[in-house]
């Protein structure tokens, strides 16, 4: 890895910030020490390949990821969940290079499940777990940004083409609640063991607040808060809408998690009801997108131009592509991230695991 | 841009028209997949949604460019 010099930390940084070699912010400075022990953190060779990240094609060694988690402000601790979700987004049916060179403002959000949730952290799931004042969620976040910088050579204007981007392409991590869900890990869902612990990445949007109050003597509550949050899940302006095949995330709080709990109903049923309510009609896509109004009818009825107005077109059709898992405070907002539905993947969801085993601790490491 | 390097790669002639806007993201792309000379033309800023009349006179102008490319 080539290295640079500098006199004094505060010239680093400088020289850092001309190089567009930072996300704007301050960064920790990745001096050979704190590069070569945060790798030693890790129990890999420095030299291990974990793929590769587009558009610069750079290799992302453990070395340059570690370079990257040193920048963000990782603890050693943090540095298994850095890894898996490097190697999940270098995983091809991610798109990343697609994905980074966009004008859309997809960024990775990084959904940590299983014990590293604890052991690589604490990674928050409760209040304001998207918001600051959370190391481990804005380090790993983090890390994983300045690596897609650096090593995939993402730069705005020039090779991150993101019109406007959004907050979370500084960093966009969380832990799913697994204690207080309803629902078994969302882990599980990708073939992974409940004692196991992975990352799941999908390309999101910023967070879509959802409001709702439910009435616990009204049993059909859970019917209001499904169809509110299919109501947003169909957004008219947003890419699921007018592109469709990609995922959409809804993050709920425990409340509305509660709900769900008290109608019976499990993590398929609740994909199921929102792929069945999210919806939009042939009336409002030929109004708002003629272009795009075709996409969803069967190509005799869009050849013929005769579906109705009235016809509903199903943003999702896949229910296994809506992530469902409970994160956040108790109140009144769940959250629903769109997705860039684009690439030659559609940027699917993707999950790597992540090694407890192969950590190293050193004993009175400081950074 | 990523299209026409792959269709290239594959023996086919390619030819990229890459907006004024992405014209540096597309030298990016050529440099970084090792195709710095891969053909490509630089259209005005945007062409989408700018109307039948405007994309056919952008079509016209570079037309012959694009079969020069083609054939060369």
């Amino acid at each position: 890895m080539d290295s640079l010099s500098a006199s004094s930390e505060q010239d680093a940084l400088e020289l850092l910030h001309q190089l567009g070699c930072t996300d704007g912010l301050p960064v920790v400075i990745p001096t050979a020490d704190r590069v070569a022990r945060m790798v030693l953190a890790t129990g890999h060779e420095p030299d291990l390949v974990l793929g590769v990240m587009g558009p610069l094609l750079g290799s992302a060694t453990i070395e340059k990821v570690a370079a990257a988690a040193v920048m963000a402000g990782c603890l050693p601790d943090h540095m298994p969940v850095v890894v898996a979700a490097v190697q999940a987004v270098c995983q091809p049916e991610f798109d990343l290079t697609e994905m980074q060179a966009t004008t859309h403002c997809t960024a990775p959000l990084i959904i940590v499940c299983g014990p590293a949730r604890h052991a690589c952290g604490e990674i928050a799931s409760g209040f304001g777990a998207m918001g600051p004042g959370h190391r481990a969620n804005a380090s790993i976040g983090r890390a994983l940004r300045l690596a897609m910088i650096n090593i995939g050579g993402a730069r705005p204007g020039s090779s991150d083409m993101a019109l406007h981007g959004h907050p979370g392409k500084f960093t966009y991590c969380l832990a799913e609640d697994e204690e207080h869900s309803p629902f078994p890990g969302l882990h599980t869902t990708f073939g992974y063991q409940p004692e196991d612990s992975a990352v799941i990445i999908t390309g999101a949007e910023a967070p879509h607040s959802t409001f709702f109050t439910g009435d616990r003597d009204d049993p059909a509550s859970v019917q209001s808060l499904l169809d509110v949050i299919a109501l947003v899940m169909a957004n008219p302006g947003s890419n699921n809408v007018h592109l469709r095949g990609g995922a959409i995330t809804v993050i709920m709080n425990p409340d509305h998690a509660e709900v769900i709990k008290r109608a019976g109903m499990s993590r398929q049923d609740v994909q199921a009801e929102l792929a069945k309510r999210a919806t939009i009609s042939v009336g409002t896509m030929r109004r708002i997108s003629p272009v795009f109004a075709a996409q969803g009818m069967s190509a005799e009825d869009a050849a013929r131009s005769e579906s109705s107005d009235d016809e509903l077109i199903h943003v999702l059709e896949d229910p296994n592509k809506i992530l469902v898992l409970q994160a956040g405070g108790s109140g009144l907002y769940t959250m629903v991230m769109p997705s860039w539905c684009a690439g030659p993947h559609r940027n699917a969801v993707v999950h790597a695991s992540i090694e407890l085993d192969q950590a190293c601790e050193i004993p009175g490491m400081t950074l | 841009m990523r299209d026409s390097i792959f269709i290239a790669r594959l023996g086919v002639p390619a030819v990229a028209l890459v907006t004024e806007e992405f014209w540096p993201q597309g030298d990016f792309f050529a440099t970084s997949t090792g195709m710095p000379e891969v053909p490509r033309i630089k259209l005005p800023h945007p062409v989408a949604g700018t109307g039948e009349d405007k994309m056919t006179e952008v079509a016209t102008d570079i037309a012959p460019l694009i079969i020069e490319l083609l054939s060369s």
